[in-house]
């Protein structure tokens, strides 16, 4: 029995690619998030400002026994810095077909972020500041509660996406929309380093 | 011999009751609509209504300058309505009118150029159109309330913020849809460098405004914070908004016009558009120029720091090398074609030349020697009538372009055509009222009047005078043609007669279906190889023996 080999051209006798996917919502979800980025960005702005020129002044920027707690702020940053890691596996598992990883990593995600909200209500807690006590500290409260918002925002995108992978929606190639939510989530956490350093370290 | 049997007689079966809804109807298709030529029209319908109130203040601001010493009366402590009332032609005309319109051609438009079948999230455009109707109602309300800029009802003004905000909030979503309209949804064949160019300046635009209107949305959020919780009073609000149609934010309103520009002249010169890919660098490099987001004024120090530093004398003479390099782009394209003068090229020309007047007396107010000429040192032009008259020869060349849009775009937009003399005569009109309402302005600010709200005058008081009232002539020219295109809009609803598919043989896909188009816009599309795919496929035609 002979074996007859036939010669094929790799370029031609390929299969044809799929036509490109038109990623609607992932090009949306980039825009929200530059929109929130710049909306939480143009706050900080203001707020730094205000805190620069009552430095300037030799004026403090909460008013007298108030002070600014670090530790609250950072756990923060390290609970964000964890939910970058648990979404990324989520989009990971999602892509390759492994749901039940995927659950896990949206559950965890979705976790850290109600663990982010705790650690903000309590620095507020600790920080123990009437919203009206001073110019600056009412812009502390707008550019955090924005972030808060943000993030709220950010874990019903990531829950929905969660959902939708529930129901078979999410696989393979057609995990879009769990990379979409994570570009959303990522743009929070990227704010979140500008506000941590802006805010909690620099104080 | 042939037998022929009767054929079976049918049976007779009961019709199953049908499992499928009927379409929604009359208002509850307007109401229940993701399609995005019912969106785009809600925005262009609410945004002309907001035009008329807008026309209204303005005139009666217009009117007021002609007597300066009772105007002075008008504008101290005790009458904040008048300043009201002078917000309000800024505030409406930039973001209940200009915008509202724009994003409303571009919802209609924009679909249908790149090819698509729908609008990207036609759900979250359906809330952008509904969040500016509430948001524009109630900015209404909160000035009804005497709580707009500098009102005295608190509650009002806390309405007025949080409308605006609204109002925002929604034109960033709509920005969204179309930007991302754009982006992915082209039909096959379309790359990027294939856009047709009016698409291409609303993806330039609405980037310009993604970056613009979330610091203002910002600058709103922390405002209702103060006033609702510092007692800050409404004066300073103004000032903390008033950066986003002030150069260089107010130039952003100039790129859609460039986009019109570039796509109805190559049509009525029945050619390709002269180096189609420096126009879209040109284009491009105007949005880049005009981000004005870091042009905020400070929260708590002076109110312009930005003023005649580098970068704000830099975009405003910068900004004019783009667009005189598409003036000589479009000026190639013209003498390599033929020609025709239709209404919507007398547009596009009437848009171009007020732009460009607007953007040369930005770029003389950037220069800080050239003074007023007031006895003694003298004041910068910045701040006088002269930075009013900039910005209104911008704005208003949106608006012609605008116009020009609805008109070009008709037969796609209500399925008629508007009548071609008398919209001709429209755009002379909107032209000769351009130059009447603002040329005065600028001379004025060299005489010494005040901007926005007009402070007393003492020197050359009967020039200016007369120079307000020529400016008012100029306001009743164009409430003239505001209203006279609207009666041409209402007429054309009204006819009968059909325009065709294609009745100025336009060059792109927006011509290739029904007028007004089907739900799903397309049944099929031509094949694109170029940024000009109808053009194409009449000289192939032609081409073929």
């Amino acid at each position: 029995m002979s074996i007859t080999t036939v010669d094929r051209n790799p370029l031609i006798d390929a299969p044809a690619a799929t036509p490109r996917r038109p990623r609607v919502l992932f090009v949306g979800a980039a825009f929200g998030a530059a929109a929130s980025v710049l909306l939480v960005a143009a706050e900080l702005a203001v707020y730094l400002q205000v805190r620069g020129q009552l430095a300037s002044a030799g004026d403090a920027t909460f008013p007298e026994g108030v002070v600014l707690p670090l530790t609250p702020g950072s756990m923060g940053m390290v609970t964000l810095a964890m939910s970058a890691v648990t979404i990324s596996w989520a989009v990971y598992a999602l892509r390759n077909d492994d749901r039940p990883n995927a659950y896990v990593a949206v559950g965890l995600t979705l976790l850290l972020g109600v663990a982010f909200i705790n650690s903000t209500v309590y620095l507020y807690q600790q920080l123990d500041m009437a919203v009206t006590a001073s110019p600056a500290g009412t812009l502390l409260y707008i550019v955090t509660a924005t972030h808060l918002l943000m993030v709220v925002v950010g874990m019903m995108f990531i829950a929905v996406m969660g959902f939708q992978a529930l129901g078979g929606q999410l696989t393979g190639r057609d995990a879009e929309g769990m990379s979409a939510a994570a570009l959303y989530w990522f743009a929070i956490i990227v704010i979140y380093v500008v506000i941590w350093y802006g805010i909690y370290i620099t104080k | 011999m042939t037998v022929t049997e009767d054929a079976p007689a049918p049976e007779l079966v009961a019709p199953e009751p049908s499992t499928v809804a009927p379409a929604p109807a009359g208002l509850v298709a307007v109401l229940a609509s993701g399609d995005h030529k019912v969106l785009g029209r809600l925005w262009i319908v609410a945004a002309l209504a907001q035009l008329l109130l807008v026309l209204g203040a303005s005139l009666y601001v217009a009117a007021m300058r002609l007597d300066l010493a009772g105007l002075a009366n008008l504008t101290d402590s005790s009458s904040d309505w008048f300043s009201q009332i002078v917000t309000y032609r800024a505030i409406g005309g930039t973001f209940l009118v200009l915008l509202p319109l724009t994003i409303g051609l571009a919802t209609v438009v924009v679909p249908l150029q790149v090819g698509a079948s729908t609008i990207a999230f036609p759900r979250a455009a359906a809330a952008a159109v509904w969040g500016y109707l509430v948001g524009s109602g109630l900015v209404i309300g909160a000035y009804s309330i005497d709580g707009g800029p500098f009102g005295s009802s608190r509650d009002g003004i806390r309405l007025f913020v949080a409308a605006l905000a609204l109002v925002v909030v929604s034109e960033v979503l709509a920005w969204i849809c179309i930007m991302t309209t754009v982006i992915t949804l082209r039909a096959p064949g379309m790359t990027l460098a294939r856009t047709p160019l009016f698409s291409w300046s609303l993806l330039i635009a609405g980037a310009v405004w993604l970056l613009t209107l979330p610091v203002l949305a910002a600058m709103l959020v922390i405002t209702y914070v103060f006033v609702r919780y510092l007692g800050d009073d409404s004066g300073g609000i103004y000032a903390r908004i008033s950066w986003a149609f002030g150069p260089p934010a107010v130039y952003a309103f100039a790129i859609p016009v460039l986009g019109f520009i570039a796509t109805v002249v190559p049509v009525f010169s029945a050619t390709r558009h002269h180096l189609n890919r420096y126009a879209r660098i040109a284009i491009s490099a105007v949005g880049a120029l005009v981000v004005g987001g870091w042009a905020i004024p400070s929260f708590v120090g002076e109110s312009t720091p930005w003023l005649y530093k580098l970068p704000w004398v830099a975009v405003s003479f910068l900004i004019l090398i783009p667009v005189l390099a598409l003036v000589g782009l479009w000026a190639a394209t013209l003498r390599k074609g033929r020609v025709t003068l239709a209404s919507p090229l007398l547009f596009a020309v009437a848009s171009l030349v007020m732009l460009l007047v607007g953007l040369l007396a930005g770029a003389v107010q950037a220069i800080k020697p050239i003074k007023t000429l007031v006895d003694g040192p003298g004041s910068s032009l910045y701040g006088t009538s002269w930075t009013i008259a900039v910005a209104s020869y911008v704005l208003l060349s949106l608006a012609i372009a605008l116009l020009g849009g609805i008109t070009f775009w008709a037969p796609k937009l209500i399925g008629r055509s508007l009548r071609e003399g008398a919209a001709r005569g429209v755009a002379a009109l909107l032209l000769v009222g351009t130059v009447l309402w603002s040329f005065p302005d600028l001379v004025s600010g060299v005489l010494g009047q005040g901007g926005d709200i007009p402070g007393p005058v003492e020197e050359n008081v009967s020039t200016i005078e007369a120079l307000n009232a020529a400016s008012l002539v100029g306001g009743v020219f164009l409430a003239l043609a505001f209203l006279g295109f609207l009666s041409l809009v209402v007429r054309a609803i009204g006819g009968r007669e059909q325009p065709g598919d294609d009745p100025w043989h336009g060059h792109t896909l927006e011509w290739a279906t029904s007028s007004p188009p089907p739900p799903g816009n397309f049944a099929s599309l031509p094949e694109i190889t170029s940024e000009a795919p109808l053009y194409d496929a009449r000289h192939r035609e032609a081409s073929t023996p």
